[in-house]
């Protein structure tokens, strides 16, 4: 019953495809481009530059090969360990003078920083192949997702537009093809979010042994990550089926709204007049699901956490108006008439 | 199923009545023209009675049941406006009805639109006016409907194609499936249509079978010696339905006993009496829009 609406999802999702390909593309030939600057022994020469320094190579059992880098005059001493496409642990032993100041343990990508001072010394631990954060993919994809759930969020004004004599002369209830519809545009939009990250783990993998986490907060953040955009999608399908004759204005303005309004909460509350403003748009703010969102961000410890307080809630707050705004759209679509 | 009946439909948009109290019997295995001038209502009664659009009162029975979104298995719609998605290709509105209806005949469809000429790779968009009303009626006639629902089914169509819908609607028919269309082209429903309707600002105002319509309905028409003259009551009687006159001439649209009106017409004082038959468009005219139908003066015996 809802093949229009699944030929609209897979034309979108070829486009986005084709986008993300072209981005896989451009990370191959940048592969290509850094491919001597990444090899251990342009990295290695690089550190070794220094006069003084001492190099010694060595291969370890396991076939790994170390480096090790000794610069008595600068007290620096450095062990990397080369595990080729496996990544590489380095360990920075240097006086804590020359050392960052403030705390360094830094967590990016797959790359994990730790610095342990130890009186006078410090040691720094670098290890460039740990597993990545589900929140980058996560990230990433639901930028993807949104715009998708953007595009995708007008499947009754577009039947609406015209061709109404269609839909509504098939063998099946309105609510019945308003739960195709939703449900085909809710699969593509996580097709969308899986596709992106498909894409980006492949541009990673041209770097380096990419490790996925699902675990803990990589698992919230990959909740968070699917059901905002459905709910996005939900808000304005919810919009644009109510204001159906103008649906290309709401998709239109969609974005600029929410920005807008999400600007207007940030104005300082200096005056009674800037308070009112920041509390309509404070208030309007809840009706959007992006206001919910929050993934996570790195703790002073230098990992990774959920810092949004109480995720259960902001999670069911997200699905409870994904419900809602989905309910709104299917009410308004089986009282329509040609 | 197949008998529709239709008891005082009423639909109004914006405090107009664009169908008011419209009932009617549609019978199963025939096909049956609605005819009507613009704005009649013709497209607002077909909308309610697919549920399109909900009437403000009346109801549509199929076979004596109210409409369920089952019924669609049964039921094909052509509307008077391409409702095709310009971006999607011929082959894929086929699919779309093939995927939607269980007793869609691909091969029917394939074969009616080469019939018309349809490039079935062709996005709608790059399609004609009535390349697109063929499209529409393909796929409707190849969905093995029990009644056919066609507003305005040859829009657009050259011709021949013309022709060809009107035989697929009178084969549809003879199969025993009902087919409801209206067209403003009075000759095709005269070629096509066994029993037809004609409605004006939402009315039903005349229906029947169409040779019974014009078997019944006669002009009957005299020339009197000066412009001074009678009727003698001819005008009152019932079988008299519009009486014209210009000049000398009378002209009256009686519905039964032409010959004997012809008789009294003569009586009066007439002395070219003619009784003339009436064609299907002569019969709608004088129904929807007296002033079309003749520039006469128009008036019953007490103004004659």
């Amino acid at each position: 019953m809802n093949y229009v609406e699944w030929l609209r999802v897979r034309n979108l999702l070829r486009i986005v495809a084709i986008v993300l390909a072209i981005l896989v593309v451009l990370a191959v030939v940048l592969r290509v481009s850094v491919a001597r600057y990444m090899s251990p022994e342009s990295w290695i020469a690089h550190m070794a530059s220094g006069t003084g320094t001492r190099e010694t190579r060595t291969t370890l059992p396991d076939g790994t090969n170390r480096v090790i880098l000794d610069d008595p005059a600068d007290r620096t001493h450095i062990v990397i360990d080369d595990h080729g496409y496996a990544g590489k642990h380095i360990v920075v032993t240097e006086p804590t003078s020359r050392a960052h100041k403030e705390n360094s343990n830094v967590n990016v990508g797959s790359i994990h920083v730790i610095e342990s001072p130890h009186g006078d010394m410090t040691t720094t631990v670098i290890d460039t192949n740990g597993a990545v954060p589900m929140i980058y993919y996560m990230a990433l994809a639901d930028i993807v997702a949104l715009l998708v759930a953007t595009i995708l969020a007008a499947p009754f004004a577009r039947e609406i537009d015209g061709h109404l004599e269609v839909t509504l002369t098939k063998p099946c209830s309105r609510f019945r093809y308003a739960a195709g519809a939703i449900g085909a545009d809710v699969a593509g939009i996580v097709a969308a979010s899986v596709l992106t990250v498909v894409a980006f783990y492949l541009c990673q993998l041209l770097f380096e042994s990419a490790r996925l986490d699902f675990s803990g907060i990589n698992a919230r953040a990959i909740a968070m990550g699917v059901v905002c955009p459905l709910a996005w999608y939900a808000l304005w399908c919810a919009a644009t089926t109510w204001f159906n004759r103008s649906y290309g204005a709401v998709l239109g303005f969609a974005w600029p709204i929410t920005i807008f309004i999400g600007i207007l909460t940030l104005v300082p509350t200096a005056n009674a007049v800037a308070l009112f403003i920041h509390d309509v748009a404070w208030v309007l703010s809840r009706l959007n699901p992006l206001s919910y969102v929050s993934f996570a961000e790195p703790t002073s410890s230098g990992t990774l956490a959920y810092t949004g307080s109480n995720f259960g809630l902001r999670l069911s707050l997200e699905l409870l108006l994904f419900v809602v705004y989905a309910a709104l759209a299917i009410w308004k679509w089986q009282r329509v008439e040609a | 199923m197949s008998t529709i009946t239709i008891s005082n439909l009423r639909k109004i948009y914006a405090g107009v009545p664009a169908v008011d109290g419209f009932s009617l019997e549609i019978p199963g295995g025939s096909v049956f023209g609605i005819l009507g001038p613009n704005g009649a209502g013709k497209t607002t009664t077909f909308k309610c009675m697919l549920g399109l659009a909900r009437a403000d009162s009346g109801e549509v029975l199929y076979d004596g049941k109210a409409l369920v979104p089952q019924m669609f298995e049964q039921i094909a719609y052509v509307p008077e406006r391409s409702v095709l998605y310009e971006w999607m290709t011929v082959d894929e509105h086929v699919e779309m009805t093939r995927r939607a209806f269980s007793r869609f005949d691909a091969a029917r469809a394939a074969e009616l639109l080469a019939q018309f000429n349809i490039d079935k790779r062709k996005r709608a968009r790059a399609l004609s006016k009535g390349m697109r009303t063929a499209v529409m009626v393909a796929l409707a006639f190849s969905r093995n409907a029990e009644i056919l629902v066609l507003d305005e089914p040859t829009g657009g169509l050259d011709p021949v194609n013309q022709r060809h819908v009107l035989s697929l609607m009178i084969n549809e028919a003879a199969k025993g499936n009902s087919v409801v269309f209206s067209s403003h082209q009075i000759g095709q429903v005269e070629r096509a249509a066994e029993h037809i309707a004609v409605m004006d600002r939402g009315r039903l105002i005349l229906q029947g079978l169409v040779d019974d319509l014009k078997a019944d309905r006669k002009i009957v028409e005299g020339i009197f010696p000066d412009v001074n003259f009678t009727l003698d009551g001819i005008a009152n009687d019932s079988r008299v339905a519009r009486a014209d006159r210009t000049e000398r001439i009378v002209r009256l649209l009686v519905t039964a006993g032409a010959d004997e009106i012809a008789a009294r017409l003569s009586g009066a004082g007439a002395v070219g009496v003619r009784v003339l038959d009436l064609n299907l468009e002569d019969i709608f005219l004088y129904a929807v829009s007296p002033a079309t139908a003749t520039t006469d003066v128009v008036a019953k015996e007490n103004s004659l």
